[in-house]
């Protein structure tokens, strides 16, 4: 039981006052970010990045584990509570939540979602604990073939199986991987899409275009395209406790979803939105009220919040034992990672087992504080969204710019985070999805390192990545992965002509 | 059939963004060593890939639109309010100008201030005072606080920073 012996060891580390307190921290500043509408966690986690500056890694991290909790919870309220999901993983929940709050059962609905997010949250964690060891030992054997392969895999879940549409999600993941070959070459140490602009040659940060994106891209959107429409926010009404029949229909929706959600998180698939959506029709169609759905069925928001939770966790374990990150928030967790000098992967485990640990534990840690402090806190939360939108989204520009601008004191990122921000604004005007580019800026240097080490250890031989077996496995399921929804639509379309 | 000249602009975009890297690919050395490939193999292929996907957006975009693009019906949205997308540019690029010599407080009042009034506020005094007590909030607790260092500007014989 090497993982328990590891966990044990990580409880020790996040359990000691000083973690226990970042952890807290985290969990708040998470959650009232996230409430703020339009600030998904992707966005939290980039803005909150500069305040851990002055922390030791297992802080820092251990703070950010209570932000990425706080931040999701901090979401689901908002979804419930005034209908604009701040990322396409909550909008099922909004689809059943905002019913219920419109019928004065917002207490309920943001009950089942915390304490489902905690149910999720914990089970999912266990699953980890119990996985990333076994991830971990396989992970060891990879060389350098065996990663480029399971990035392509990534890089093709996230970008063409995923979105709406294959072609947007492919445009955004190749710009992403673009704006990933600007500054100096790792390998030879050549500059490259510089144009001799030092602030260029460090390349580019993916806080920067995490929040170009996000930010000022949804803040330009917003005031473009939206803020000028009414909005609704419901009242925060009804008990906040579940009634005994909430409970019956509550539990077995968020099992159902935790069983759904993990394993979507944790193939390097990436992305709650298909976890939430399927477990809404499950429930939709498992339910004894299905008449209740559409107009506020607790099971419709029980099953998605713990889906998109449980989903949330389960990103972790390519992230952790893999060092691969599949939605735009691991992607920026890793950035987190990165700027300790922190390369997870297998070795970390090893090398340093008491940050790993204590980060897992820290997550057992963290979904309890959530629990406690939060429910009861919910009508302080509440009141964060009746902040006026002038006001609420010109503060969220002030850190933004001021994220940006730390990185080198200097008014060429803000340029950089301008120009996210024009192209985050015309992919949300034209449904072209965010997240690709973002995976692809931050894992697209780390592919072509390892596609170029391959190739050195095989002195420029490419059959490598085909006759090694995993690698060849990895790059047949990713073929497979694109090669079959086109030949199935295909043949419909021949049928139906 | 739909056909929106955005999204032949979008796609011609991809498509010279591609043709872009390919060029810049022409200046990168090809040397290497064991590997056989230089750093100018992975920009190929990118340059590969741009241009591909902005093929397939430009066939799409010219044979009745791009493909499952959201209903105009799920889209709650209004016209394009060009006051707000220009109050809240300005902002940004006012913000970019000031930074340096006037200082992070007073760029982000003023960032602060436009950006109020993209979303329809009325009362610019008022959002500027708020804009200032919160940049400079702010600027107190990064610079006091966390050591990050920030430009205090025409303010920093009063505040302190760079």
């Amino acid at each position: 039981m090497e993982a328990f012996a590891g966990l044990l060891q990580g409880f020790d580390v996040a359990l000691k006052p000083i973690n226990l307190l970042w952890g807290f921290i985290g969990v708040t500043l998470g959650t009232f970010v996230g409430v703020l509408p339009g600030v998904g966690p992707a966005l939290t986690v980039a803005m909150l990045l500069p305040l851990t500056a002055q922390l030791d890694p297992t802080g820092a991290l251990i703070m950010f584990a209570g932000i990425y909790y706080g931040a999701m919870f901090g979401g689901s309220t908002t979804t419930i509570l005034l209908n604009t999901p701040g990322e396409s993983a909550s909008i099922a929940t909004a689809l059943e939540g905002n019913k219920m709050a419109k019928a004065g059962r917002a207490g309920p609905a943001l009950a089942t979602s915390a304490i489902g997010s905690f149910v999720a949250g914990t089970i999912a964690v266990v699953l980890l604990t119990l996985l990333a060891p076994v991830v971990v030992e396989v992970a060891l054997k990879f060389g350098p073939a065996e990663y480029f392969a399971l990035m392509v895999f990534a890089f093709t879940t996230v970008a063409a199986v995923l979105g709406a549409s294959t072609t947007r999600g492919l445009a955004s993941l190749f710009v992403g991987l673009m704006l990933g070959l600007v500054g100096i070459d790792s390998q030879t140490g050549q500059p490259r899409f510089a144009f001799g602009v030092p602030e260029l040659l460090d390349g580019i940060d993916v806080v920067v275009l995490a929040v170009g994106l996000f930010a000022v891209g949804e803040t330009l959107y917003v005031a473009a395209y939206t803020s000028r429409l009414p909005e609704t926010l419901e009242k925060m009404s009804g008990s906040i406790w579940m009634s005994a029949q909430d409970w019956k229909r509550s539990v077995p929706a968020w099992l159902r979803a935790t069983a759904i959600g993990f394993p979507f998180g944790s193939i390097p698939a990436g992305g709650a939105e298909i976890p939430t959506f399927l477990s809404y029709s499950l429930e939709k169609k498992l339910s004894k009220y299905p008449e209740e759905f559409g107009s506020g069925a607790i099971e419709g928001v029980a099953g998605p919040e713990a889906a998109n939770n449980a989903s949330a966790t389960g990103v972790l374990v390519p992230l952790l034992t893999l060092g691969i990150p599949t939605s735009a928030t691991a992607a920026i967790l890793l950035t987190a990672f990165q700027n300790y000098g922190i390369q997870p992967g297998p070795l970390l485990f090893q090398i340093q087992p008491d940050l790993v640990w204590g980060l897992i534990a820290s997550m057992y840690v963290g979904n309890v504080i959530l629990l406690v402090l939060n429910l009861p806190l919910i009508g302080i939360w509440v009141k964060v969204l009746s902040i006026p939108r002038p006001m609420l989204y010109a503060g969220i520009l002030v850190f933004a710019t001021l994220g940006a601008y730390s990185l080198h004191q200097s008014w060429v990122d803000l340029l950089t985070l301008y120009v996210f921000g024009l192209l985050g604004f015309l992919m949300r005007r034209f449904d072209i999805p965010v997240a690709p580019a973002v995976i692809g800026l931050i894992l697209g240097p780390l592919a072509e390192t390892q596609f170029r080490r391959a190739l050195s250890i095989s002195q420029g031989d490419a059959s490598v990545f085909l006759t090694q077996p995993i690698s060849a496995a990895f790059l047949a399921v990713t073929a497979a992965l694109v090669v079959v929804p086109w030949l199935v639509r295909r043949r419909r379309a021949s049928k139906l002509g | 059939m739909r056909r929106s000249g955005a999204e032949v602009a979008l796609s011609l975009a991809v498509l010279a963004l591609g043709a872009g890297v390919a060029f810049g690919t022409v200046f990168l050395p090809a040397q290497s060593g064991y590997a056989r490939i230089g750093p100018n193999f992975i920009p190929a292929v990118v340059a590969f890939g741009l241009i591909v996907a902005g093929a397939f957006l430009l066939v799409e975009a010219l044979s009745g639109g791009w493909r499952s693009m959201p209903e105009p019906a799920e889209r709650t949205e209004h016209a394009l309010h060009r006051g707000a997308f220009a109050w809240i540019s300005g902002g940004l690029v006012a913000h970019m100008a000031l930074m340096q010599w006037a200082g992070f407080v007073l760029a982000g009042a003023v960032l602060f201030a436009c950006v109020a009034r993209g979303f329809g506020s009325a009362r610019a005094l008022r959002d500027a005072l708020v804009g200032l007590a919160l940049a400079l909030g702010v600027f107190l607790f990064f610079v006091r606080v966390l050591n990050v260092s920030l430009p205090g500007g025409w303010l920093t014989p009063l505040i302190g920073g760079l």
